[in-house]
């Protein structure tokens, strides 16, 4: 859209002109550099920067240490440690409202439960769950965005209860959570509760704490969807390689494991690291930034994300072969897998100190405009095989990510009435190797369309043309379209 | 030893407790009017009716049977639609160590197994097998879904080596128990008592069937039965559905949500949280 199209648009209201004139802004200035193979490539779409802009002057992604801030207050925000709930909740909203991200809202909300549990006995009860229950309207007010998360678990607290229950009862799409889950540590009492609200309203998903624990350390927060990173740290972008249409570039499945892939993972790398160096060097966000002087971040504990995605495409174009269908196929998917990483590794990752100077390896969920290609390393939708062979098949592949890496398994309604069968499934995946698992019920208000919901009453209203407070909602009903996300295999039961 | 399978529901929710496979046995000997699985009643008897109604090509005879091709079916079920003797040509006839491998492959997803029907305990000593085999490998439990219309042996080896049953009751009332499935329910009643006092008997089933069995005197009559026969058999209340039904029931609505909430309240009231609804 021009400024104009952006400034008459009857669909989106003042807030969402005011970030698309600024994108508009951004983009008058040139691309940051980059060789001409690599525009190539960009161009023709084999890579894509999901529109994150010409001149990036913040982080993709930010994940302050809010327990940090907790403790010690923000001299810039005139903001005080907190002595008893009323002053977290205030702390907590005060802050957001200055946390950057690509987004312009905060991706990554903290790690409530633990935050809040701290002050949960300065109140009665009652007042807890008061409090709680305005900080959460306050975010889905304050924050209409669906890429904004917050994160509970693994171990049961009041506040994680709380939060669940409060979230059950306000059904919103706003904000995703997810639950750090862990055999070991988290309790069956509570992982059952968030199974059962997981299954009425499509979050919290349950993230697998013991495998990315061993990535990242316990230090680790899941932000906008399915990002797995550092806390205090975050990720300057994320770029993504479309399989898909690298594969169609290729002469045969040689010439694309030995010529094309190296050649367009190199590129990936290279708008990466161009986009990094900018914000650090040219914005000089980590100069500027409060969050970075008074601690909340540390460029130590950033990295960047090689997003990839229709692997499933992928080994369709070169072998003919359906993955999660035929055996054979997994043997090509590791092995491209294998290659990329293998590519990124050989590159140093600009400013990527979170991830041992290498750029964070990422199954990319998709983005609304995506058709024909299916997000991450999943099967293609409506293709999915029995729930077992599914979870089997992408439990082998999510080995190779360390910033992120999910699936959806969508539920029929007899799921809700048997939450121990619920969590033997999901148990099972996490011992398969599945990194993120969300699950949704097939008749549920909130449709998960990537690693976000949407609600479905408001995806009609945005069909019919009304503006809507949820910046997400025209991604959800565009995707909803183009990516076929209703057609998701239901797990029916007889 | 080989078993007639009808199909195998890998994930099941609603087959006895924790998440299930349910493994669904060719053959019954019941009819019942309402039987929304009807195909997997009877043995094939070759008629050819379902070759010639199938559209796409997926089936032929060939070796004494029906011979079905996967690969051409897109699964519209004209053949089970057409095929007057309530049976299927896609029921297969499997080994038991090759359902054992289906199950071992899966055992991390599951708690246990199930099998159901038709009516499994016809095919006795194949499930024995199966579950011997299982039990050996694994700690995943095996369930029976019966229609309780089987003999004393059958049962006395099956308590020995199951860890549920889910137990069908048709109708209390003789006459309708005839009308309904074709045969007495005293064999069914006797063996209700006796599943109860192993302590194996996880949940009785009752379908509601509008006219037939369905009265608030019934439902307290079925509710009370089980409140006496011990303190833990759930009792299920299953609204009918006309889908899958090939009587003259098909016509009848599905069961009216409102009557089935009254139905249900009555049951609670007898038996509190041992009654477990199904929408």
């Amino acid at each position: 859209m021009n400024v104009f199209e952006i400034i008459s648009n009857t669909n989106i209201d003042y807030k969402e002109k005011k970030h698309l004139l600024a994108q508009a802004a951004e983009n008058t200035l040139s691309y940051v550099n980059l060789s001409v193979k690599t525009e190539k490539h960009l161009k023709k779409g084999i890579l894509c920067d999901i529109f994150e802009g010409h001149a990036p002057y913040r982080p993709r992604y930010i994940l302050p240490d809010y327990e940090k801030y907790m403790e010690n207050g923000s001299q810039y925000l005139g903001i005080e440690p907190p002595n008893d709930l009323y002053d977290a909740v205030n702390a907590l909203m005060v802050i957001y409202q200055f946390v950057p991200s690509i987004t312009g809202y905060p991706v990554y909300v903290g790690q409530l439960d633990y935050i809040l549990e701290k002050y949960i006995d300065t109140v009665s009860e009652n007042e807890a769950r008061k409090l709680i229950k305005m900080l959460l309207i306050n975010i889905e007010k304050t924050l209409p965005d669906a890429f904004v998360h917050m994160n509970i678990g693994p171990k049961e607290t009041k506040a994680g209860r709380i939060i669940l229950e409060i979230e059950r009862e306000l059904k919103k799409a706003v904000p995703n959570i997810s639950l750090k889950y862990s055999k070991q540590e988290t309790s069956n009492e509570f992982a059952k509760l968030a199974a059962e609200v997981a299954l009425e309203i499509g979050k919290p998903y349950f993230v697998n704490h013991e495998e990315i624990k061993n990535i990242l350390g316990e230090n680790y927060g899941v932000a906008s969807c399915y990002n797995t990173l550092k806390i205090g740290g975050g990720s300057y972008t994320l770029v993504r390689l479309n399989l898909k249409k690298a594969a169609l570039e290729a002469k045969d499945y040689n010439d694309f494991i030995e010529k094309v892939l190296p050649n367009v993972v190199d590129s990936l790398c290279e708008v990466i690291n161009a986009r990094a160096k900018f914000i650090v060097e040219e914005a000089k966000f980590f100069e500027t930034s409060f969050l970075s002087k008074e601690g909340l971040i540390d460029i130590n504990n950033f990295t960047s994300m090689a997003g990839i995605f229709g692997l499933y495409e992928c080994i369709e174009v070169l072998t003919g072969l359906k993955l999660g269908h035929d055996e054979e196929a997994i043997k090509y998917a590791d092995e491209i897998l294998s290659k990329i990483k293998f590519v990124i590794d050989s590159i140093e990752g600009y400013g990527c100190y979170g991830t041992d100077g290498k750029i964070g390896f990422h199954a990319q969920s998709g983005i609304d405009s995506d058709i024909d290609v299916t997000a991450g390393v999943r099967i293609k939708i409506g293709s999915e095989p029995s729930i077992y062979n599914q979870i089997k098949t992408e439990g082998a592949l999510h080995k190779y990510f360390n910033t992120g890496v999910s699936d959806i398994y969508v539920f029929d309604k007899t799921a809700k009435t048997n939450i121990d069968g619920v969590l033997k499934i999901v148990d099972a995946a996490m011992k398969s190797g599945i990194k993120v698992f969300a699950m949704n019920t097939s008749d549920s208000e909130l449709i998960r369309i990537t690693g976000y919901l949407v609600k479905r009453s408001d995806v009609e209203k945005y069909n019919r043309g009304e503006a809507l407070r949820e910046d997400t909602v025209k991604l959800g009903a565009e995707s909803i379209k183009n990516n076929k996300t209703l057609d998701r295999r239901v797990r029916e039961v007889e | 030893m080989k078993g007639f399978i009808n199909r195998i529901i890998e994930n099941s929710f609603i087959d006895g407790p924790g998440n299930r496979m349910a493994i669904f046995m060719q053959g019954c000997n019941m009819a019942c009017l309402y039987c929304h699985n009807p195909e997997t009643q009877r043995m094939c008897n070759l008629c050819m009716v379902c070759v010639d109604n199938c559209p796409q090509g997926a089936l032929q005879q060939a070796n004494g049977k029906i011979e079905y091709d996967k690969t051409k079916c897109i699964m519209c079920d004209r053949c089970l639609e057409a095929c007057k003797n309530f049976s299927s040509p896609k029921y297969i006839e499997m080994e038991s160590d090759e359902l054992l491998k289906i199950i071992l492959d899966n055992e991390i997803f599951l708690d246990g197994i199930t099998f159901s029907g038709g009516e499994c305990t016809l095919q006795i000593d194949f499930i024995l097998e199966v579950i011997e085999k299982v039990k050996n490998k694994t700690s995943l439990t095996a369930f029976i879904d019966t229609n309780g219309f089987t003999d004393q042996e059958s049962l006395d080896k099956l308590v020995k080596c199951v860890d549920g049953f889910m137990l069908d009751i048709k109708a209390l009332n003789d006459k309708v128990h005839k009308k309904l499935t074709g045969v007495s329910n005293k064999p069914i009643l006797e063996n209700l008592e006796f599943l109860s006092k192993t302590g194996l008997l996880y949940e009785v089933r009752y379908v509601l069937v509008e006219g037939f069995n369905d009265s608030i005197e019934d439902v307290k009559e079925i509710s009370y039965l089980i409140k006496n026969l011990n303190d833990y058999t759930r009792l299920v209340l299953i609204p009918f559905r006309p889908f899958g039904v090939k009587t003259e029931l098909s016509k009848l609505p599905p069961y009216s949500k409102e009557k089935y909430n009254i139905l249900y309240n009555e049951a609670i009231k007898i038996l509190e949280d041992r009654v477990i609804e199904k929408g």
